[in-house]
């Protein structure tokens, strides 16, 4: 494999981050500590570090309602996320969104979105200002297959078809659109099929291999920042907790979620291809874990600390300026 | 020095203006260049199903002036995400009653992406839409939507009364950095005024008094200015004075100037081509209720559309748009 | 190093669970991942699992108890022994939840409440007519509105102030109407019950050219203030009129204003150069009663027309009626000049012609000043007016034939040459 040790240890920090962040909310929402909907990404790891390990702060990345993934692989400050999550002034978004819009515009994350669908749009629109500007930017969109269905969707894919733009359309097809099962309400086998309406090319990865969903990506990055347009990449993967904190999953077979739970957990996946490859260690990796740990228990502290916003910020930066 | 444009060449000029002064501004929309790449073989004078936007394909390129598909939400769902990122696109989306298909990239994203983002990104969107009743065009081509947008916190709405006014105002919402809604009445398109040249704006959230008068005020704003400026004529033969004033800007409104003007006449008409629900008519005449009490010599009228959708027949249509006749039945019975 | 077990909050409609069972003792070594707790909650229980390994050290809710979602249940110490303060943890840790945060402080408004239908005035009044009379201080349920349903409107308030700015105070806060013209000597007006100065309409052209007119608007009348008192007793009509003007003055008074130049001329006679008594009556007869109760009852129910329709029998001879353009053109004008005399006042003059009436038939001989009483021939209301003249000493008398009550109005040319030939 084509990495370097330090390469393969940052990976696998910003997908163990994750994994460790999504669990620790799941303690934190159970306990009563913070309040709202939570959509927990645990499971999917691979997905967003596979893509944006291959992004800069200049390319812009669209997300969904399980948005902490996507904001963690960016680069975005878990501390200030965390911070969000507990409704303090600290927070990315200074307490005025909230686990569905966290966002960090310099990091190029532009947000977590509520609406599904929503953030698709968003994504075309950063890939047209690169156009326009003629920046050797992409934007890439993150959406699950219950998107797909979505107008916006299809609308956005039309558009960038049509103007070539630099966009990548990732698919987290995880099975299940909230409680419904994909197969249920998309009536084509892979969502990867739907590219051929726009004319667009798509592929499809194995979205619990780190290594599988890296390859793919970099093609489908490299082609469009090369000005060769939008590819659709279709990654399977599945989502270890519920739709969102509170959901017991009953739509779900027990059996089967615990397989891909037991034997399809991408850390697992990735410890095992790359100690085999014989690059990093084990040894290396659980250091890792302990300093995420650490650096949750001090993100969790802080937040608890932080200040709370004055109640006249709810009238705050509606406008840049409203006479 | 001023010449005499039509609503449509004002907003021309404007948008012309815009993208020369910078490189930003983009327009984009269904067929704002008319004909797809075919545009480059001299298609240019198209622009637009109202020829609103014909010729800037050619000065600007295609690069920067973009036919889109009839995709709306895709549209302005696209624009939202560019102003997010860096550019100031102009969006057109070609008839208020497509709000309907484009409402949540404006409602749920361009209005909220400031706030949710805690001050920490803008989004210097202008959306051009027509709006209003008047060309037969029936039900799905002739609402007056904008008491929805300016209902919408995040969001601007704006809403010229005359060609110079167009121009003005335009260039200000295109310069402002929030998203704008910028309405342009079909009742005032044809209108033809004296535009003056060059490079000017006028101010957001900024009422005109359009003309003075002492005894009744007529509030409009689009194409019920004129309105109320022939109501005014006749209400002055029978020695009553009217004073006109011009809202302009929906949200940011102008509370003072409403204000001013109720407590120098005491008496206020609403004239508003919008049905009666929620709309911008009752929404003043809760202010003046509210803040203006004991100026309130009179009732305050609200002239409005029935509330119904908008028919097709012309005489039918007639019936629907308010007049200047309602006017004056209007302010014979608020005594 | 403690761990919590809290009651979890599972779905977002849960506000509060049971503890169904613990599944170990206290003391007991339990691993991270073992189901330490069953509980119950909207018919569905759920497995608790232990999120760090250690020992049960405490239990805080018992089984079969039900509590807030965020209530600490429990703790798991890392060893069996270390320090563990079970009540300190509770205050770190126990976070129920209540019922949407904080307490609710209900407002009440600074000023009263207002008032309910039935208390309300019936007259609407513009809330910028309110406003301006508040700060002119005017009640402006007193001030006839002109807008449409009798609204009373800025203007009217207005007009009210600065008519009012020329009215002439006569006792403590009260100030009348007197319209005031020519020059000369002064000669006093005094309309009779529920009209105004323009009662003598046909009389102040021809006295102007040689007089200086002070035509009295009374307590409650067109401008002049009407305070709320039960009655205006006809004394106080005429100390007010007194009030009027400087020196003395011919005095001229119709019916009950008749009643109130007598008074003067009674209380005040140095003030009095000369008394003219139209259509007057020391005492009321039943007939003159019973109309000043239809009008006040017609006054308050009825439109200012239809007041003017019904007393225009009462006041005008046959004669005069039976010209029909006459008889509306009269309506009109008379309507006018009821509506500048609102009930309450109305109501409050026949009052005082009540407690007046009587009061000076054995006084009239002890009248020291030149007296004129014109009668009118028809008179239904005071048809005793003529008697009066007898009993004055020196009065001169003029009756005017075939005339009605109104004779100032219906028979002008004969009223004035009489006035003017008792002036000079």
């Amino acid at each position: 494999m084509d990495f370097t040790r330090d390469a393969l240890l940052d990976v696998y920090r910003r997908m163990r981050t994750i994994r460790s962040f999504e669990e620790k909310l799941h303690e934190l929402v159970g306990a009563g500590k913070i309040g709202g909907f939570m959509h927990l990404y645990a499971g999917q790891e691979a997905v967003a570090v596979g893509v944006c390990s291959q992004l800069t702060d200049d390319d812009q990345v669209g997300s969904t309602h399980r948005g902490h993934g996507h904001c963690i692989a960016k680069g975005v400050d878990v501390a200030a996320m965390m911070a969000e999550l507990f409704g303090r002034t600290t927070g990315t978004n200074r307490g005025k969104g909230g686990s569905m819009h966290i966002a960090d515009v310099e990091k190029g994350m532009l947000g977590a979105n509520g609406i599904v669908g929503g953030g698709i749009p968003l994504v075309t629109g950063a890939a047209l200002t690169a156009q326009v500007k003629g920046q050797p930017h992409v934007a890439v969109g993150f959406f699950g297959d219950g998107a797909t269905n979505q107008g916006q969707f299809h609308e956005s894919l039309t558009m960038a078809s049509n103007w070539k733009l630099p966009a990548v359309y990732v698919c987290e097809n995880n099975g299940f659109g909230e409680f419904t099962p994909t197969e249920f309400v998309v009536p084509v086998k892979d969502i990867a099929d739907r590219a051929a309406s726009y004319g667009m090319r798509a592929v499809i990865a194995d979205g619990m291999d780190f290594f599988d969903v890296y390859e793919k990506a970099g093609e489908a990055i490299a082609l469009a920042r090369a000005g060769e347009g939008p590819t659709l990449l279709e990654c399977k993967t599945y989502r270890f907790y519920g739709h969102y904190v509170g959901d017991a999953t009953p739509y779900r077979n027990k059996e089967e979620a615990e397989d891909w739970i037991q034997n399809r957990d991408p850390l697992d996946l990735f410890e095992s291809r790359a100690t085999e490859a014989g690059i990093v260690d084990s040894d290396a990796l659980r250091t890792v874990d302990g300093e995420v740990a650490e650096r949750l228990r001090v993100a969790v502290e802080s937040a608890e600390s932080d200040p709370l916003p004055e109640p006249g910020e709810v009238l705050t930066d509606v406008y840049v300026r409203y006479e | 020095m001023a010449r005499e444009l039509s609503t449509g060449a004002a907003i021309n000029e404007a948008i012309a203006i815009a993208m020369r002064s910078d490189p930003d501004v983009i327009l984009m929309g269904e067929d704002v260049a008319g004909g797809g790449d075919r545009s480059k073989e001299g298609t240019e004078e198209m622009g637009g199903v109202l020829g609103t936007t014909r010729g800037l394909v050619g000065e600007f390129g295609m690069n920067r002036v973009r036919d889109t598909p009839i995709a709306e939400m895709g549209l302005i769902g696209t624009a939202v995400g560019a102003a997010a990122t860096g550019l100031r696109p102009i969006a057109e989306l070609m008839f208020m009653d497509f709000l309907g298909t484009s409402l949540d990239p404006l409602l749920n994203q361009a209005a909220k992406l400031r706030y949710m983002f805690g001050g920490k990104v803008k989004v210097p969107l202008t959306v051009r839409t027509v709006c209003g009743a008047g060309m037969q065009a029936a039900a799905q081509h002739s609402q007056s939507l904008y008491w929805m947008t300016t209902g919408i916190p995040g969001l601007k709405t704006v809403i010229p009364s005359s060609p110079a006014d167009a121009k003005g105002l335009l260039l200000a919402s295109i310069r402002d950095d929030d998203p704008v809604i910028f309405c342009e009445a079909k009742g005032i398109l044809n209108q033809t005024g004296e535009v003056p040249e060059g490079d000017y704006e006028i101010p957001l959230g900024q009422a005109n008094v359009v003309r003075e008068g002492s005894d009744v005020s007529l509030v409009g704003f689009g194409a019920t200015v004129g309105i109320a400026m022939k109501a005014a004529k006749a209400l002055d033969g029978a020695g009553t004075s009217a004073e006109v004033l011009d809202l302009r800007s929906l949200s940011p409104l102008d509370e003072e100037a409403i204000l001013a003007t109720l407590e120098k006449t005491g008496r206020m008409v609403i004239i508003d081509e919008s049905t009666p629900r929620c709309s911008i008519a009752r929404d003043v005449a809760a202010l003046c209720v509210d803040r203006g009490f004991d100026f309130l010599n009179a009732p305050v009228k609200c002239v409005t559309a029935p509330h119904t959708p908008v028919p097709f027949s012309s005489v039918l249509e007639r019936a629907f748009l308010p007049s200047a006749q309602n006017v004056l039945d209007a302010v014979g019975e608020m005594g | 190093m403690a761990t919590p077990i809290s009651m979890p909050k599972l779905g977002m409609t849960m506000e509060e669970g049971t503890v169904v069972r613990w599944e170990f003792d206290v003391g007991a070594h339990v691993e991270k991942g073992d189901v330490v707790l069953v509980i119950e909650s909207e018919k569905n229980e759920a497995d608790i699992e232990a999120a760090a390994s250690g020992t049960f050290r405490h239990v805080y809710i018992e089984e079969g108890d039900t509590v807030p979602c965020g209530t600490l249940l429990g703790a798991i110490t890392e060893s069996p022994d270390e320090a563990f303060d079970a009540s300190a943890f509770q205050a770190a840790e126990d976070h129920p939840e209540t019922q949407a945060g904080g307490s609710l402080e209900v407002r009440t408004p600074t000023r009263q409440t207002p008032p309910s239908p039935a208390e309300r005035q019936t007259k609407p009044i513009a809330p910028a007519a309110r406003a301006a009379a508040k700060k002119l201080g005017l009640d402006p349920t007193q001030i006839r509105g002109t807008g449409p349903g009798g609204r009373v409107t800025k203007q009217d308030v207005e007009a009210h102030a600065s008519a009012r700015e020329a009215l002439t105070p006569v006792a403590n806060g009260v100030a009348l109407e007197v319209v005031a013209g020519g020059s000369g000597e002064t000669v006093l007006l005094l309309p009779g019950l529920g009209t105004d100065v323009s009662a003598f309409a046909r009389q102040t052209p021809v006295l102007l050219e040689r007089f200086r007119l002070l035509g009295v608007n009374p307590r409650g009348v067109g401008h002049s203030d009407g305070p709320e008192e039960a009655a205006y007793p006809v004394e106080q009509t005429a100390s007010d009129a007194a009030a009027t003007y400087e020196g003395a003055a011919h005095v001229i008074g119709a019916s009950l204003g008749a009643a109130a130049a007598l008074e003067l001329a009674l209380r005040f006679p140095d003030r009095v150069k000369s008394l003219t008594l139209i259509t007057p009556f020391v005492e009321s007869n039943p007939r003159l009663l019973a109309v000043a109760e239809a009008w006040q009852r017609l006054a308050a129910e009825a439109t200012g027309e239809t007041l003017a329709a019904a007393l225009l029998p009462w006041f005008f001879s046959p004669g005069f009626l039976a010209d029909t353009s006459v008889r509306a053109r009269t309506l009109r004008g008379l309507a006018q000049t009821l509506a500048r005399v609102p009930a309450p006042t109305l109501s409050r003059m026949v009052a005082g012609l009540a407690a007046w009436s009587g009061t000076r038939t054995q006084d009239l001989s002890r009248v020291a000043v030149p007296t004129l009483v014109i009668s009118a021939g028809d008179d239904l209301l005071t048809p005793g007016a003529g008697t009066l003249a007898t009993e004055i000493p020196g009065a001169s008398h003029v009756e005017v034939a075939g005339a009605g009550h109104a004779v100032a109005l219906e028979a002008p040319e004969a009223v004035n040459g009489a006035i003017l030939k008792h002036l000079s």
